[in-house]
């Protein structure tokens, strides 16, 4: 059951994505309806609090691949549900917002889309129980995040914080899971269930391990990416470029929460040790001054929110860092405070920037009139972020503070915090007060002229806009007056000891140093005319990361310099590289004690002496002929006197295969060179044998360099197999009578025990000859006529050929086919053989009578259809023993049949059939392509 | 034998890495040709028997048989080089057509 949660989200996603949904749903009810899913959703999981509450978790499990240790499984306990409930109940109201924000169906459809496929990305990142799974939710959300943030791919500043951001958290993505492999391994499980199990009764199993070092670093590296920590913290502002309830959604609210998920996950496996404290310390404080910095100093809403929200993310991460779960019960209150009024501001910022069609506070002033529901809904978050009585993020700020005083070096610790804490009041101040309250643009700061020459026209936002910041915004200040009630529940269920934890503790420290932020900050705040002069930070990250990628352009510009573009020097260094490999790792063979003994027992030894000669005599000569006829003609030469060797070996159904495809493939080659344009054939041959001496010279060094190392690599191949065990052939032969029940080993092997790769085989034969076709004349035959020939029939086909070829010639070649699926069992020859000797048939046809009347006679042999029945018959019959629960290909034998005429009928029959007409369709179609006149060559004519 | 069959493996790549690497794109083609025969011959050298009798199994009283393995490998492969032969030629009609020569070094030229 628990799958479903993960499995709506997804569905959804690609019920969205169907072209024909916003046809029939429209974007309210679209609206409405993922709403509802999501709210149900939250529902759904709270009502797994009292299970989680008694029995510590809920896990659900599915093997997956577990040759891999990868179970689709579930582990849902207190952390997994607080953040699950995060993830819908925000989503649910960015959600509804986002319905009214986009303008377009199109992008309402899309953004859906990615939208819920990232929720369940993101679900599955909190709730998955198995770590690689947790890995591949991880990378999910990285990629959907890639996505939203260049939504609006047309913009350049949209495609560049996407891909950055893409690089970073990616980058991250590769570290962690290195760190979780090794995680896994060390504490010998997968699983969150298994680990967390063991980790009770052996509570420094992982941080006493050799590896802990390793998977602490990597881990955290993962982490420290995905939430935008100090130095990786820039992809976070670019990220901006999203839509509004992106940002909202992904970037203040979950997935920038997932280092932090992850941290506080581990945190049992790999937390309590002086590495652990010290890296998440340091680097988390580090983020939460310098994001806290840096936010004040922005100009763009968005800016100001990504900068506090990288601040308030090094604050986590921190407190996270303290030893003996200290800072934890601080860490999830900050979670669900930051998630409520941080996306609320996202939101609204996307309504400002609607509404005036700017979000740079330099321009906005004096809202409160024109958009007063904005307004109070700011107010409230911005009270909750301040961290004002009674909202929520006054809580988070309380017990943030609290874990810094009785931190170690807590003084330290609490000024970095309160010096931060005060900026982020500065922040809000700057959110709230200059957008809505001040009554113009001071005259201090210069009017800076921005995209917007003319005045945008100003129209208020729908109440769609701003039910969702409304209802979170009002969530902040419910859930901190229910703070015991509605929080402390749920935090009770996941830190795993006891606390205290109320609205108002009363006046200590901490309630002090509060107040004394919210006074400083506005002092801060009144004072701004100062300090905003001041220069810049010079170095950004954003820089840093532009440098190293230029640094990667410049090393591939000079991999580039040594591409020149011709065809033959790349074929050299390839094929160089190749020799060199081999002859590196055989060298120490063949000095081995290779037998080079030449046993000339009889004349056929002899025979195969001389078919040898002939091969490379026949090669040879192919070179040495100038024209490409007689060229042609040579290869055809070696072709048969390798089919001899085949014959002598003794093979015959290669033999016989050899020499019908020799045939075959003179003939195409003859009929190829009779289409090529006559003068490109001079010219080339021409340039050929006035090629300069140097040029032949080093191509024969190369290839005689080649020759030697595959020579040598085959000797050594070939002359090393020590005592000529063969379990393989031997295990074929043994077994073809029993499994197969044919007498030809071979036929059994082809059609029989690899007829899966026969299978593929002619699947790639067929496309073979599909793409001669698409190459040569797709266009020509789909205007092919069936109307009479105008042409005169060719010289050959005088009444005696067309006699011979029309009565003998096909329908033998296809007897003698038939025959040949037929025997192929006990006899040479097989379907392969079948087919091109019914190919050689229908070949002879073309030439005797040229294309377009063997075209308009032999009609009833398609070739198309002959490849799809083919492989139509051959795919059935593979197909259909899996309806009788037997595997693949196995159809039964057919050894009960009564044997006729010696047929032998056996279970590779059928699929020798299938072979041959695919094949004879194969052959048909490249024959027929290749003997059509093409239409451009008639042109130029 | 087998050794000869090796060695006229490795002569037989030596002439088709020559013709593959001339600028007339038909002897480019033919040079393949070459190479796929000598794979072909490669794979015979390597099989396991050297047999006297063909792979039946009726003949495994009368003999050693040679290596079915061996020979199924290589008869669908012969075909499937057939194919990818016509597909080569088929490319090199489409040069003609195109860029009104076949000549490697001429076209290497028009893209400049």
């Amino acid at each position: 059951m628990e799958f479903a949660i993960l499995a709506v989200p997804f569905l959804f996603a690609l019920f969205v994505a169907l072209p024909t949904t916003p046809k029939f749903l429209k974007r309210e009810y679209l609206t409405w309806l993922s709403t509802a899913i999501l709210s149900g959703l939250f529902v759904w999981l709270l009502t797994y609090y009292p299970t989680i509450r008694d029995q510590g978790y809920v896990v659900a499990a599915w093997e997956w691949v577990p040759a891999l240790n990868l179970t689709f499984s579930i582990y849902l306990d207190g952390l997994a549900l607080i953040f699950a409930l995060i993830v819908t109940g925000i989503g649910a109201m960015v959600i509804l917002y986002a319905g009214y924000y986009f303008e377009t169906d199109e992008q309402t459809q899309r953004f859906f889309a990615l939208f819920f496929a990232f929720t369940g990305s993101m679900l599955g990142v909190v709730l998955s129980g198995n770590l690689l799974l947790l890995f591949i939710f991880w990378e999910g959300t990285s990629l959907l995040s890639f996505a939203l943030i260049g939504f609006k791919g047309k913009l350049e500043s949209a495609r560049f914080g996407a891909s950055q951001a893409l690089i970073i958290t990616g980058g991250g993505g590769l570290a962690l899971l290195a760190g979780l492999m090794l995680l896994g391994v060390a504490a010998g499980s997968f699983e969150w269930v298994d680990i967390f199990a063991t980790l009770k009764n052996d509570q420094t199993l992982i941080s006493d391990h050799a590896w802990y070092t390793a998977i602490m670093i990597l881990i955290a590296l993962g982490a420290f990416t995905k939430s935008a920590q100090y130095p990786f913290h820039f992809w976070l502002p670019g990220a901006m470029a999203a839509p509004s309830p992106a940002s909202a959604f992904l970037h203040s609210a979950t997935m920038v929460k997932a280092g932090v998920f992850i941290l506080l996950r581990l945190y049992p496996a790999l937390g309590n040790t002086d590495l652990w404290e010290t890296t998440l310390l340091s680097v988390g404080l580090l983020t939460l001054f310098v994001g806290a910095a840096l936010a004040i100093k922005q100009v763009d809403l968005k800016g100001i929110l990504a900068y506090t929200t990288i601040s308030m993310l090094g604050a986590l991460v921190a407190l996270t860092g303290l030893d003996n779960y200290a800072g934890m019960k601080a860490a999830l209150i900050g979670v669900v405070g930051h998630a409520l009024y941080k996306s609320t501001f996202f939101l609204l910022a996307g309504v400002i920037d609607h509404a005036t069609g700017t979000r740079d506070i330099r321009q906005l002033y004096g809202l409160y009139r024109k958009m007063p529901l904005a307004a109070y809904t700011s107010i409230g978050v911005g009270l909750s972020m301040a961290g004002v009585i009674p909202f929520l993020g006054f809580v988070a700020k309380e017990t943030l503070i609290e874990a810094a005083l009785s931190a170690p070096q807590s003084l330290l610790i609490t000024a970095i915090v309160v010096l931060s804490s005060i900026f982020t009041v500065v922040a809000v101040l700057l959110l709230v007060w200059d957008v809505y309250f001040r009554r113009s643009l001071p005259a201090s700061i210069p009017h800076q002229d921005t995209a917007h020459d003319e005045p945008h026209h100003f129209h208020a936002p729908s109440l769609g806009l701003l039910v969702g910041p409304m209802v979170l915004a009002a969530a902040s200040l419910i859930l901190g007056i229910g703070l015991e009630w509605l929080i402390k529940p749920l935090i009770e269920i996941t830190v795993p000891k006891s606390f205290k934890l109320l609205l108002f503790p009363g006046i200590n420290t901490a309630f002090i140093l509060s107040t004394l932020v919210l006074i400083g900050g506005t002092a801060l705040f009144l004072a701004r005319s100062t300090w905003l002069r001041l220069p810049d930070v010079p170095l950004r990250g954003t820089d840093v990361y532009l440098w190293v990628i230029r640094q990667v352009d410049r090393i591939a510009d000079l991999l580039l310099t040594s591409q020149n573009g011709k065809l033959r020097h790349y074929l050299i260094v390839i094929l160089a590289a190749i020799i060199l490999f081999m002859v590196a790792a055989n060298v120490e063979y063949i000095s081995g004690d290779i037998d080079w003994t030449i046993e000339i027992t009889g004349s056929e030894d002899l025979l195969k002496i001389g078919l040898l000669l002939l091969s490379i005599a026949s090669a040879s000569a192919s070179v040495f002929f100038k024209r490409h006829l007689p060229a042609a003609l040579a290869l055809g030469v070696m072709g048969y006197a390798v089919a001899g060797l085949f014959l002598l070996q003794p093979a015959p159904d290669v033999a016989l295969v050899q020499f019908l495809v020799e045939t075959l493939g003179t003939v195409l080659i003859v009929i190829m060179l009779y289409r090529l344009n006559r003068q490109h054939r001079q010219q080339v041959i021409e340039n050929l044998w006035n090629t300069s001496r140097l040029g032949i010279l080093r191509d024969i060094f190369i290839a005689s360099a080649i020759g030697l190392g595959v020579g040598l690599f085959a000797i050594s191949a070939v002359g090393n197999r020590g005592d000529r065990e063969a379990p393989v052939a031997q295990w074929y032969a043994e077994n073809t009578a029993s499994e197969a029940g044919v007498d030809d080993i071979v036929s059994a092997v082809v059609a029989d025990f690899r007829a899966t790769d026969t299978l593929i085989e002619i699947m790639v034969f067929s496309m073979a000859a599909l793409g001669v076709f698409t190459l040569l004349s797709l266009k020509s035959l789909a205007e092919k006529s069936p109307e009479k020939p105008t042409e005169a029939l060719p010289i050959i086909a005088t009444p005696l050929t067309r006699l011979i070829v029309v009565v003998d010639v096909l329908p033998f070649a296809l007897l003698i086919a038939l025959a040949h699926v037929l025997y192929a069992g006990d006899l040479p020859g097989d379907g392969f053989t079948a087919g091109v000797i019914g190919g050689l048939g229908v070949t002879v046809w073309y030439v005797v009578f040229g294309y377009a009347h063997t075209q308009a006679r032999l009609q009833w042999l398609n070739p198309p259809r002959l490849i799809t029945v083919g492989l139509l018959i051959a795919f059935v019959n593979a197909l259909l023993p899996l309806l009788f629960d037997r595997p693949f290909f196995a159809l039964t034998k057919w050894q009960a049949f009564p044997d006729i005429a010696n047929l032998a009928p056996s279970s590779t029959m059928i699929f020798e059939f299938s072979i041959f007409i695919t094949v004879l369709g194969a052959i048909s179609l490249i024959m027929a392509t290749i003997i059509q006149p093409s239409s451009t060559e008639e042109a130029s004519a | 034998m087998t050794i000869l069959f090796a060695m006229t493996t490795g002569i037989l790549f030596g002439i088709g890495v020559f013709q593959l690497l001339r600028r007339d794109l038909v002897k480019s083609a033919m040079g393949f040709y070459i190479l796929f025969t000598a794979v072909n011959l490669f794979f015979f050298a390597a099989g396991v028997f050297d047999g006297e009798r063909p792979a039946y199994v009726s003949e495994t009283d009368r003999g050693q048989i040679s290596d079915p393995l061996v020979q199924a490998l290589v008869l669908t492969a012969i075909v499937i080089s057939f194919g990818t032969y016509a597909v080569l030629l088929a490319l090199l009609n489409v040069s003609s057509q195109r860029f009104k020569s076949i000549d490697l070094d001429e076209i290497n030229q028009l893209q400049k």
